[in-house]
């Protein structure tokens, strides 16, 4: 699950020739007003009630979301301010720097501090933030964007050009990090006047605006406010809704304080965030219920019920951009066989699979993109579950009596285990003899890096609202930037299409171009996309507000106590 | 006594500088990789190549047992390849907690020992005796992470008396958010200390000098506490030394089942993240503390008993 580990952060490294921005309906126009909290809410409500995931993620997310929305609807007077919300999440902060990580615990830390031009909302929409909207040349390689007027840091000086211009320069070169490929086509960024910045692309960008919602290209004052940088990192100064006095590494909590000079007038409502670090999902679930702290993540599937019926506490489901995968090695001669991938992904019973593991919180899976992701295609030809066909797929194989394998797993959690034995007993209908392998997560991940398995099972988050960084990831096995996820899976007419879709404007034929995608790899089979699991949060009853969007980020501005 | 306790320390550093080697191997025999852990999945090959470099990590083995050991004779413990700081100061701000959580379960373990000891003893093959012997056979046999997890449902969930984990503010919230943990951890001993205490009171009730004392007039409970426990005392406080080096290594699970950020999930993390340094000192510390606790209840014995000095 997220949080517990390093998110991947599922991303393309850019190359070859993309494309121009696009002007779908999410994105917004030059000059649009700004986002009002009660749109953040609409949003919330309709992320909640449309992309549902499963009968009992809707009844408990919609109807939470419903009831703090009335209450919150009544009028403005509901709010009721002031108090310190009790966090406790699954890992705490090694570093604030946006440039330097990818890791769960930093990121969602210091993006309560530090904020990037656009974000994206509960419902996965890009929304305008520090920017109030752009001009584009017609070539659309000019952008030309407008900062909101009234911004100031949490030091009281105001957001000007220079300090977009400097912390995107530091991010995408400066000190440039993991991220800092998703800055790739952008060659120059400079303060037009004190409030608009131009970015020069090298060439056409349809997931530009999205890059740029990215945490990493949150806003620093220039020359980091006159500090030095590890002064400054230590207590970041930024606008977001919230103020940091000083971090510690390794500490088990850290206090955030409310930010007296946020732009959005009367926000945050919280005098302060308290986040505990609890890593062991035991007492994670047990602190909330004892009322030692009001909001918990990564709730253990197996939990949900009984959450639920403890009094005074909801389970709130979000969807997510994640799918979970079982990756095979197609540097393996088992695995080059594109019937074996196939027979195994018609024996796996991914029903069966979710209903033993997930508790009704997941969705079982089809295509490699999740249903909440746009471009998502129902009509993809997903190879589901047959032992009839499992069994015809590999005696035209050139493995027909079947072959022993070894399926290696991320031994400390839970979910992945009971997946794997699954796993193991449904492949053994096809004469496929699994081994299965877990190791502790360092190990895991470099152990499957370095193509040392057979078959792992592991999950990829898109953690942008524009699809392109799922699809590169995933399919451009040069330049995807993970060899289409350590599978080495390798079709150049699926990439000429993501690099076809990244050159595309107009969504009805950007929408066709990823239903192709999606087809191709449904039936060349190079991972079996095994469920669709949401975000689940624990929360007490007298927190209103707190909304996650599906890319993992939650703002805790609008939040309130009762 | 000089003699004996120089032996002592002798055999405790060897003890140590064992375990730091069998640490050391252990740790860079497993699979993993710390620089792929700290660069996370977008690392190319070029930066994860820089990093190891960077860390000493492609020279050979013996290399850089060399270069660890040589800065251990320096007095330095590394610098955490994962907090960037230096292992001593992630060590020196849990210490403190590992430390009272020992001190609070030892604390416990004695206050349930002596008294049921004392009943047991004295009313041998009685209700209360066989009461107190069943008791400890069922003590010893639950798991501390299930017992601890019972203690947190009751007193913590239902009755809301105590926290549930976590480390509390303050000095009376740092006491009460050691409650728990510290009975759970006592548990995992006192059985073993009643066992043994009663066995040897029992052997002292029957020795000449306790009917002497009961001849002379004597109160019961005078003689059962002046007499009887403090000539069985002897084994059992080397028991509870040993029990207390026990429990430092328990710790490692007592403080990841109520969320206490001390040595033992500053250790259990750090070889999760493949943070070689900082398990190399965390074992070193607490290695040195188990041995340092068995040399004082080795030196406490002989304090004790003259006879053990001079074997």
């Amino acid at each position: 699950m997220v949080g517990r580990h390093r998110v991947v952060w599922a991303a393309p490294t850019i190359a070859v020739a993309q494309a121009p921005i696009m002007k779908g309906a999410v994105l917004p126009t030059p000059g649009q007003r700004l986002v009002t909290r009660r749109d953040l809410l609409k949003y919330g409500v309709a992320g909640s009630a449309v992309v549902l995931l499963g009968p009992l993620a809707a009844s408990s997310a919609s109807a939470s979301a419903r009831g703090r929305v009335s209450a919150a609807a009544r009028s403005s007077n509901a709010v009721q301010r002031g108090g310190t919300l009790r966090f406790a999440r699954s890992i705490g902060p090694t570093t604030l720097d946006p440039a330097n990580t990818i890791i769960a615990g930093d990121i969602y830390t210091l993006d309560k501090i530090l904020e990037p031009l656009y974000v994206t909302n509960p419902a996965g929409q890009l929304v305008p933030w520090l920017a109030t909207g752009y001009e584009v040349s017609t070539d659309h390689r000019t952008f030309t964007f407008s900062l909101r007027p009234g911004v100031k840091f949490s030091n009281g000086k105001p957001l000007v050009a220079e300090d977009v211009v400097f912390s995107i320069n530091r991010t995408r070169k400066d000190a440039a990090g993991p991220l800092s490929f998703l800055d790739y086509a952008i060659t120059d960024i400079a303060a037009k006047s004190t409030d608009s910045v131009v970015f020069q692309l090298s060439q056409p960008w349809a997931p530009f605006l999205s890059d740029l919602s990215v945490f990493a290209n949150a806003v620093l004052p220039a020359d980091f406010a006159g500090q030095s940088e590890k002064d400054f990192l230590t207590a970041p100064i930024g606008t977001g809704p919230f103020t940091l006095d000083g971090f510690t590494p390794d500490a088990n909590s850290l206090t955030l304080k409310a930010n007296p000079n946020y732009w959005q007038a009367g926000k945050p409502y919280l005098d302060a965030v308290e986040f505990l670090y609890v890593d062991n999902d035991n007492q994670r679930v047990l602190q909330i219920q004892g009322g030692q702290v009001d909001i918990i993540d990564t709730v253990p599937p197996a939990n949900v019920s009984s959450l639920k019926a403890s009094s005074g506490i909801s389970v709130d489901l979000f969807p997510a951009w994640q799918v979970d995968l079982l990756v095979m090695n197609e540097r393996l001669p088992q695995f080059a066989d594109r019937h074996v991938r196939r027979a195994i992904t018609y024996a796996i019973d991914r029903p069966a699979l979710v209903h033993a593991a997930s508790f009704g919180t997941a969705k079982p899976g089809g295509s490699f993109f999740p249903p909440s992701l746009e471009y998502y295609s129902a009509s993809t030809p997903v190879l589901d579950y047959s032992l009839s066909q499992a069994k015809a797929e590999l005696a035209q194989s050139k493995f027909p009596n079947g072959f022993s394998t070894k399926l290696l797993i991320d031994g400390g959690v839970q979910k992945w285990v009971t997946f794997a034995q699954i796993i193991k007993a449904q492949l053994q209908s096809i004469n496929i003899n699994v081994d299965i392998t877990p190791l502790d997560h360092s190990a895991f991940e470099s152990t499957f890096q370095k193509y040392d398995y057979d078959m792992f099972i592991d999950y990829a988050i898109n953690d942008i609202s524009d699809p392109d960084e799922m699809a590169s990831f995933e399919v451009d096995v040069k330049n995807g930037g993970s060899e289409s996820y350590w599978s080495d899976y390798d079709n150049p007419k699926a990439i000429t299409l993501v690099h076809e879709a990244e050159a595309e404007y107009d969504s009805t034929k950007r929408a066709a171009l990823y239903a192709q995608i999606q087809a191709i790899v449904a039936e060349d089979a190079p991972f079996v996309a095994l469920d669709y699991p949401p975000y689940i949060y624990a929360v007490s009853d007298h927190v209103n507000g707190f909304e996650v969007n599906p890319g993992g980020a939650y703002r805790l501005e609008d939040v309130w106590l009762t | 006594m000089l003699r004996y306790a120089a032996r002592r320390v002798a055999a405790a550093v060897l003890v140590v500088f064992g375990v730091t080697l069998a640490t050391f191997l252990l740790m860079h025999l497993e699979p993993g990789d710390p620089a792929r852990a700290v660069l996370g999945l977008h690392a190319t090959a070029s930066a994860v190549a820089a990093l190891r470099r960077q860390w000493g990590l492609n020279s050979s083995l013996p290399v850089q047992l060399g270069h660890f050991l040589s800065q251990l004779v320096q007095g330095n413990l590394g610098k955490s390849y994962i907090y960037n700081v230096s292992a001593a100061s992630l060590i020196g701000g849990r210490i403190g907690q590992t430390a009272a959580l020992v001190a609070v379960a030892t604390v416990f373990a004695i206050i349930f020992t002596v008294p049921l000891s004392a009943l047991a003893a004295s009313r041998q093959n009685g209700v209360a005796d066989h009461a107190v012997r069943t008791l400890s056979v069922v003590g010893l046999a639950l798991p501390a992470f299930w017992f601890g997890i019972v203690l947190i449902e009751v007193f913590a969930v239902r009755l809301h008396l105590l926290p549930v984990g976590g480390e509390g503010s303050g000095f009376g919230g740092h006491l009460e958010s050691l409650v728990l943990p510290g009975l759970t951890a006592s548990f995992a001993m006192a059985p073993i200390l009643v066992r043994s205490l009663r066995v040897g009171m029992l052997e002292v009730m029957d020795a000449e000098f306790i009917a002497v004392a009961r001849a002379k007039g004597l109160g019961e409970l005078r003689v059962l506490f002046g007499h009887v426990a403090r000539n069985a005392l002897v084994p059992t406080v080397t028991l509870l030394g040993l029990n207390i080096a026990y429990l430092i290594g328990s710790t490692v699970i007592v403080e990841q089942v109520f969320n206490l950020n001390g040595l033992g999930s500053l250790l259990l993390s750090s070889i999760l993240n493949r943070d070689f340094p900082v398990v190399q000192a965390t074992t070193l510390v607490l290695g040195a503390g188990v041995v340092i606790i068995n040399l004082a209840t080795d030196l406490l014995a002989a304090r004790l008993d003259p006879r053990i000095r001079l074997r």
